[in-house]
């Protein structure tokens, strides 16, 4: 049976991802190519868009906002999660599952619930100023919302699980004695950080952080209710070409250049982190 | 007497409520290979990770060269482990993974190259500095292992049963080069194994570990031939124990009285013990004759041949005693007896008086 059954079995392959083919094909790659077409057609032919973007200072602007909150929020990310990932790795099984089913339930809350959320804690009569307040800590409430900073606190939050999912999948797979053999070497503690678990862990930061930073430079929801309008990102930027300026050039240029680099960074990190087919 | 250059001192660790080693006791001279031989869950482990600096004891001290080691952290201890589970680093080259303790150490590089080049010699993995741990056999990577513990000329090397993973060919070959580098560097080595062919083939002394305690401590031989307790009498050699009680104790001499009344006489008696306890004797399978006479001074018993079995170099018997427990006896290839033996036959065991050993149960 198994003797017939395997080359059929490779052969039927494309027919079982034709489905989801033809979905992308309808409802993403045809679409883009069109957004991609308008970009270079309206109002008049041309790369115009793509000058207005690259050249103008106010989109300069944006685009810098963009890539200094993914990069912040990114970095961020890397820092709080892999902690967790590592506790999450060592502790009791059990207490493993009950706070992994924590992470796992903010990230099938509303999203929207979520950031608006941020927003009561984050407000200058806000549950956060109000208690650093009460501590004596600060005399003046703190500016938390309208700005990047609460952009990057509501979007790091947001983030966490992204990031410490493939965290926790490679540091799964160090054996905790190459950590106590590192130690007999004669490595400190830092030193075994640096020299063996980061470069263990390594692909998940990679694969981890690609996801987080692209979804970062594409995030609308967070960026809209907590950065204010000043603070202008690129999604935002996008909405707002196609929605009130009804530009539909402008914004599938902007939302063309985003694409070029989500892509030029996947290669990157293709080319650095997968692992390569073993060789035997 | 001189302070011994490692010393082990009442060391006790509990985990909960389970004792896992008590009041574990030990010297060991500089450039000694001892060896920690025991059943899983021994405590033979436990004391090489405190040893180690992976736990810390809840009472003892371990002290080298009368300094204590226990106020030091692992990576500050400059102890070489080796370790069961292949724990080279993978995404490090072999070469890097053996220069990995100098580099911690901030060594210059020409002196790095250097070590790392005896290392590898001395594992004879000349030429592999390039190559990835994954891209070796398991006994390849316990070899780089060794080089990485012993690149830095730590003083004292630990083996947590470095050969467990191997089939039984490599691990011959690779204890073979255990020893070739014991005797090349004159390290002190505390080797934990539960196989105890390993150890008598590599160890100077071994110390028998039974339920977190050190049952004995002493050289292969020693051992075999001067089994202190019942469990290292089991569990080093084939014994046979035929169960009875002591019919009377003269000295360090018992004799023994079976069940259908049958005695032995002056049997060599470990601990102390009263006539009319339980005990056993404990005789070794090569040490036992089989003859046609009853032997001298009562160091002999009848059996009746059950069963013969042809195993090339010698025919194995089955016999039964006359109270009826069973006993293996061996008849090397070319004994008068073993071409004319048969089932039924009634026959006699005989051993020298010192081959023999009483055990007080309980």
């Amino acid at each position: 049976m198994s003797i017939t059954l395997a080359p059929k079995r490779r052969g039927s392959g494309l027919g079982l991802a034709m489905p989801a083919i033809l979905l992308l094909l309808a409802f993403f790659v045809v679409p883009v190519a069109l957004l991609l077409l308008r970009s270079v057609t309206e109002p008049e032919p041309g790369l115009h868009n793509y000058r207005t973007l690259i050249g103008s200072a106010t989109y300069a602007k944006v685009f810098f906002n963009t890539f200094f909150v993914a990069g912040v929020v990114t970095l961020v990310t890397v820092l709080v999660a892999f902690p967790v990932a590592w506790a999450l790795a060592i502790m009791p099984q059990r207490w493993a599952s009950v706070i992994f089913a924590v992470i796992l339930l903010s990230m099938w809350t509303n999203l929207l619930a979520r950031t608006y959320a941020w927003m009561v804690l984050l407000q200058q009569t806000g549950l956060i100023n109000r208690s650093l307040m009460a501590l004596g800590i600060i005399d003046q409430p703190l500016q938390l919302t309208n700005n990047l900073i609460g952009v990057t606190i509501g979007m790091v939050y947001i983030m966490l699980p992204f990031m410490i999912l493939p965290l926790l999948g490679v540091i799964r797979k160090i054996d905790p004695a190459i950590l106590q053999a590192a130690a007999l070497c004669g490595a400190s503690k830092g030193q075994a950080l640096f020299r063996v678990l980061l470069p263990l862990a390594a692909p998940g930061i990679a694969s981890g952080g690609l996801m987080v930073f692209v979804m970062s430079l594409g995030y609308f929801v967070t960026p809209a209710l907590l950065g204010g309008t000043a603070n202008m990102m690129l999604a935002e930027m996008i909405a707002q070409q196609v929605q009130s300026l009804v530009n539909w050039g402008m914004g599938g240029a902007a939302a063309f250049i985003l694409l070029i680099v989500t892509l030029g960074l996947y290669a990157v990190q293709l080319r650095f982190f997968e692992p390569k087919p073993e060789v035997r | 007497m001189t302070t011994p250059y490692l010393h082990i001192n009442g060391i006790r660790k509990v985990f909960g409520e389970v004792v896992a080693t008590d009041h574990v006791e030990l010297s060991i001279a500089e450039g000694e290979f001892m060896t920690f031989l025991g059943p899983s869950g021994s405590g033979k482990s436990t004391t090489l990770y405190i040893l180690a600096g992976f736990q810390d004891p809840s009472a003892g001290d371990i002290t080298i060269r009368g300094k204590s080691i226990l106020s030091t952290p692992s990576h500050k201890r400059n102890i070489g482990m080796v370790f069961q589970r292949y724990t080279l680093f993978p995404h490090l080259s072999v070469g890097e993974n053996v220069a990995f303790p100098l580099r911690v150490r901030r060594m210059g590089k020409s002196e790095v190259d250097a070590r790392v080049k005896r290392a590898l010699k001395l594992v004879r993995l000349e030429g592999f500095e390039d190559r990835m741990p994954a891209k070796m056999s398991g006994g390849q990577q316990q070899r780089v292992a060794l080089a990485r513990a012993l690149v830095y000329d730590p003083p004292v090397l630990l083996m947590d049963e470095p050969l467990s993973a191997l089939d039984k060919k490599l691990r011959e070959e690779i204890q073979f080069e255990i020893r070739r580098i014991h005797q090349e560097t004159g390290v002190t080595i505390l080797y934990v194994t539960h196989d105890q062919e390993e150890a008598l083939r590599l160890s100077d002394r071994i110390a028998i570990f039974n339920k977190g305690k050190i049952e004995q401590v002493g050289t292969g031989p020693e051992l075999y031939a001067n089994p202190a307790t019942h469990f290292v009498a089991d569990f080093i050699g084939d014994s046979a124990f035929l169960a009875g009680e002591l019919a009377s104790v003269s000295g360090e001499r018992a004799a023994l009285r079976f069940a259908d009344g049958t005695t032995v006489a002056a049997v060599p008696l470990h601990g102390s013990g009263r006539a009319g306890q339980a005990a056993e004797l404990m005789l070794r399978p090569e040490r036992i004759e089989l003859a046609t006479e009853p032997g001298p001074e009562g160091a002999s018993l009848p059996v009746t041949v059950e069963d013969m079995t042809f195993l090339g170099n010698n025919t194995t018997l089955a016999a039964r005693t006359p109270w009826g427990a069973a006993l293996s006896v061996r008849l090397n290839f070319g004994h008068p007896l073993a071409a004319n033996v048969a089932r039924g036959d009634r026959l006699h065991i005989r051993w020298s008086p010192e081959a023999a050993h009483a055990f007080v149960r309980g």
